[in-house]
């Protein structure tokens, strides 16, 4: 049995530079200009693997997709993000984020099912990804060698046979497997995995996890793990950004939550959660219906719910994390700070 | 324990088999001769991944499907042998509540309505004010204001719907109510609100409930115990607390260890 | 209601087309009261008149107020291809509605068999009644309900059987929800939407069919003033009697497209997918 195989934030982390740098990001959508997320301010440094918690509509997945140039309908409204060095211009700002998509970003989407061309070979998906990144001149029976030793490296049994297959005669994990593969066939930098295990049974997803994990220990990849499960992240990563209503209210070390003092909100999700460990009396709900992304008003999104808030909470504006530190508390009242 | 008086279902070796149309990813979601006994006042767990035939067991026992093989004692008469009249009534004594909280509601009825219908059907003694009358009170019991009863479900968010829909299947007063993955499709912080209110209900209606999930940690909060099912058939069962700490299955124990 | 269907028309276009659908409505029930002349008064001292203060849209080549012809012809027109609707609508739903709920065989066999009728060529039909109870409105009537039916029994069937599979019909199981009750509660309430956009939709097609068959000569005949009886009536004067044939032909231009461009636009605002969750 596994408890946290912290893969940790590298004690290297003071003198190098952070991997991924957003600043004050917002995202707005395309039709009627809605700011949906704001204010969100985080680094993730080389080969660490960071979590990002936020129920649904929490905006997680939006400000994912946006941020990686991938969502049609909506648009990064402000902030800066620096990846690898080198900022993403904000002029033509989709398209420049998916250049990196195809070299040093690998992304895993949240259904896998519809990410995979049911009528092309899966073989053939992984090779075209690999020749997209590193571009023609491996030539072809290299190209297929790698992409064999790939799926065999994410655990497809009999890469060599599974290559000539197409996806449907493949189970929901191993489906999952295969566009793994497809986002490491570039050999990325970093792996965003967008909720990598809705519909997969628990003993799959935990596989899925624990092949993510193993991937960025051995290859030394850094992963950004988005889930509603905070549970799994608590268990999974080493720092945990958590969202609520379009805005960010904390980033905490995953080992915090539970022991120590932390954001308000990031103590009531924690609550409310059914654990090993946990009786029935230690479960609180929390009142109320979750506030969605771009909710309009100006305060903290969480204060409606909050068993600390006070007037101030719904009016005064929510901190921001401008220095990019690795722990941060948004609260206004100042808890987990 | 003192000995129970008969329990309120019993299946014995109940087996289904699924016609090939309905295979879905080629697995048919068969049941092979399982056995469960569910005492009366007892909160029952039915743990299984999907594809396990835990939801299969949820709609033999409220009797929305049939099965092929063995038989099915309801406070101990095979149902088998039910008279019309009796299968009538068997619907005021076992109640279900869905997975689905968008699908489980009748779009064009009002909330009020759909709770109503319930006694429409099977509190006969009720006029159209009493009705109106029990309805509100349901609603309110599970937490929704009665003044919001002309409403329609898309007006609702999720966890309300799951309310609407319990209130719904107590206003017949059963039983048993059984639950098929009833929190599944909620928001995380709304789950443990159900829970609560599903605790609750128990604790104030002393119902017998058969609780269907995949939570492992869900199922060991509320339920006595529990059934493992797996492809089909049950591999463990007892005491929940027992069985989810010291499993004795080999698929128990990897599900346990897999859950996080 | 009415405040909930103003609120559907997104464009000008939309907006002129649902006015013009509500008038012609009007007009089709209070036109025969509001004619200043007799349609079928014929007058050959005042015979092709073109449009003026007395006749607003002149007379035809019988002397006949062109205007108060269209307007007895709306009701004509109109309640023909409301009489058509109303009748296909009713069978073809219950047979639709049957076949869902019934299943298996019987279901198959209903829809091939409404596969089979479809087949059928609506205008030789037409010719069919025609010679059998002698060209006239009910002739055209008649054709139209026999090849139309099965459209709306597939629709039907189709929309039954989608909500059939949904929970909360399972729900209603649990419940002991009898047929009946499932069919007038669950059913048609649940399948309204998709209806009434398709009804919108027909009423432009069956009045251009009957139009159709009365401009061909197998539907209405002349003198009765039935929109496509008139154009037939107005061909031989076209040149010097333009109005004749204008006046109907412009009527039913205006009627099936407003008629059309409601049906899109109730289509769209009735998508229940469209419908915040």
């Amino acid at each position: 049995m596994t408890e946290t195989l912290s893969p940790a934030v590298p004690s290297t982390a003071q003198s190098e530079a952070p991997l991924l740098e957003i600043r004050d990001a917002a995202v707005a959508l395309k039709s009627g200009n809605r700011t949906m997320v704001s204010g969100v301010s985080l680094s993730v440094m080389p080969r660490e693997v960071f979590g990002i918690v936020g129920e649904s509509g929490s905006g997680k997945t939006l400000l994912t997709r946006t941020l990686l140039g991938l969502q049609d309908d909506a648009y990064v409204a402000a902030g800066s993000v620096r990846f690898d060095g080198r900022d993403i211009p904000s002029q033509g700002y989709a398209a420049s984020a998916r250049k990196l998509l195809g070299h040093s970003i690998g992304f895993v989407p949240q259904d896998p099912f519809s990410s995979l061309n049911p009528s092309m070979k899966i073989g053939k998906q992984i090779t075209e990804a690999i020749h997209l990144a590193k571009g023609w001149p491996m030539g072809a029976e290299k190209t297929r060698e790698a992409a064999i030793r790939l799926m065999g490296e994410v655990g497809i049994p009999e890469p060599a046979l599974a290559f000539d297959q197409y996806p449907d005669q493949f189970s929901g994990g191993m489906r999952q497997r295969i566009v793994f593969a497809i986002a490491l066939s570039q050999d990325p930098k970093l792996l965003v995995a967008d909720e990598p295990t809705t519909a997969l049974d628990a003993i799959t997803q935990r596989r899925v996890i624990e092949l993510i994990l193993d991937r960025s220990r051995s290859h030394g990849l850094a992963v950004i793990l988005i889930s509603h499960n905070l549970e799994l992240l608590r268990q999974s990563v080493g720092r945990i950004a958590v969202l609520y209503g379009g805005q960010l209210h904390t980033i905490v070390d995953a080992g915090d939550i539970g022991t120590r003092v932390v954001h308000p909100y990031a103590e009531a999700l924690f609550a409310c959660i059914p654990t090993r460990e946990k009786e029935l009396a230690d479960i609180r709900s929390i009142p109320g219906e979750p506030v969605g992304a771009g909710f309009g008003l100006t305060g903290c999104a969480f204060s409606t719910r909050c068993a600390h808030a006070e007037p101030i909470c719904r009016t005064a504006p929510l901190p921001l994390n401008e220095r990019l530190a690795p722990r941060f508390s948004a609260c206004i009242l100042g808890r987990g700070a | 324990m003192a000995e129970t008086p008969l329990p309120m279902v019993e299946l014995q070796g109940v087996s289904k088999s699924f016609a090939r149309r309905l295979f879905i990813q080629n697995r048919s979601f068969a049941l092979r001769g399982i056995d469960i006994t569910i005492g009366r006042g007892e909160v029952v767990g039915i743990l299984g991944e999907s594809g396990s035939g835990k939801s299969t067991v949820a709609n033999i026992v409220t009797c929305l499907t049939g099965y092929d093989g063995g038989t099915y004692r309801f406070k101990g008469r095979d149902i088998a042998t039910f008279t019309r009249r009796e299968r009538f009534a068997f619907k005021s004594d076992v109640q279900i509540v869905f997975q689905d909280p968008y699908g489980s509601l009748n779009p064009r009825a009002t909330v009020r309505a759909s709770v109503m219908e319930s006694l429409l059907l099977h509190r006969r003694d009720l006029d159209k004010a009493g009705r109106m009358e029990r309805a509100d009170l349901l609603l309110e019991e599970v937490g929704i204001p009665a003044s919001a009863g002309d409403r329609f479900p898309h007006e609702f968010s999720g966890g309300q719907r799951q309310r609407i829909a319990i209130a719904r299947a107590i206003a017949v007063e059963p039983e048993l109510l059984v639950c098929d993955e009833p929190l599944s499709s909620l928001d995380v912080s709304i789950q443990a609100q159900i829970l609560e209110l599903f605790v609750r209900m128990i604790r104030e209606r002393a119902l017998t409930i058969v609780f269907i999930s995949h939570d492992v940690n869900v199922v060991r909060l509320i339920c006595d115990r529990v059934y493992v099912m797996n492809q089909g058939a049950v591999v463990e069962s007892g005491p929940a607390r027992d069985v989810l700490s010291n499993p004795k299955n080999e698929y128990t124990a990897r599900l346990l260890d897999a859950v996080y | 209601m009415f405040a909930k269907l103003w609120s559907y028309p997104k464009t000008n276009i939309e907006r002129v087309a649902l006015v013009l659908v509500l008038a012609i409505v009007l007009l089709a029930i209070i036109g025969p009261f509001i004619a200043p002349f007799d349609p079928l008064k014929i007058a050959f001292r005042s015979k092709l008149h073109a449009p003026s203060l007395e006749h607003w849209l002149g007379t035809d080549g019988s002397g006949r107020d062109v205007l108060s012809r269209l307007l007895h012809g709306a009701q004509l027109t109109l309640s023909a291809t409301m009489l058509v609707l109303v009748v296909v609508v009713a069978i073809g739903c219950a047979i639709g509605i049957f076949s869902a709920f019934v299943g298996g065989a019987v279901d198959n066999m209903l829809m091939r068999l409404t596969d089979i009728w479809l087949g059928f060529p609506p205008l030789i039909l037409a010719l069919g009644f025609a010679s059998a109870l002698g060209a006239s409105l009910s002739a055209a009537i008649w054709a139209l309900i026999f090849s139309w039916w099965p459209n709306y029994a597939r629709l039907s069937r189709m929309v039954t059987s989608d909500i059939l599979s949904q929970k909360f019909i399972a729900s209603a199981d649990a419940l002991g929800v009898p047929t009946h009750r499932k069919v007038f509660h669950y059913v048609i309430p649940n399948a309204l939407d998709v209806l009434v956009v398709q009804v919108a939709l027909d009423v432009s097609a069956v009045m251009l069919a009957i139009s159709g068959l009365s401009f061909i000569g197998v539907g209405a005949q002349i003198p009765a003033p039935e929109w496509g009886a008139m154009i037939a009536d107005g061909r031989s004067y076209v040149a010097n009697g333009w109005w004749i044939v204008l006046a109907p032909g412009l009527a039913i231009f205006l009627t099936a497209v407003s008629f059309n461009v409601v049906g899109d636009m109730l289509r769209r605002e009735l998508d229940p997918t469209s419908r915040r969750r």
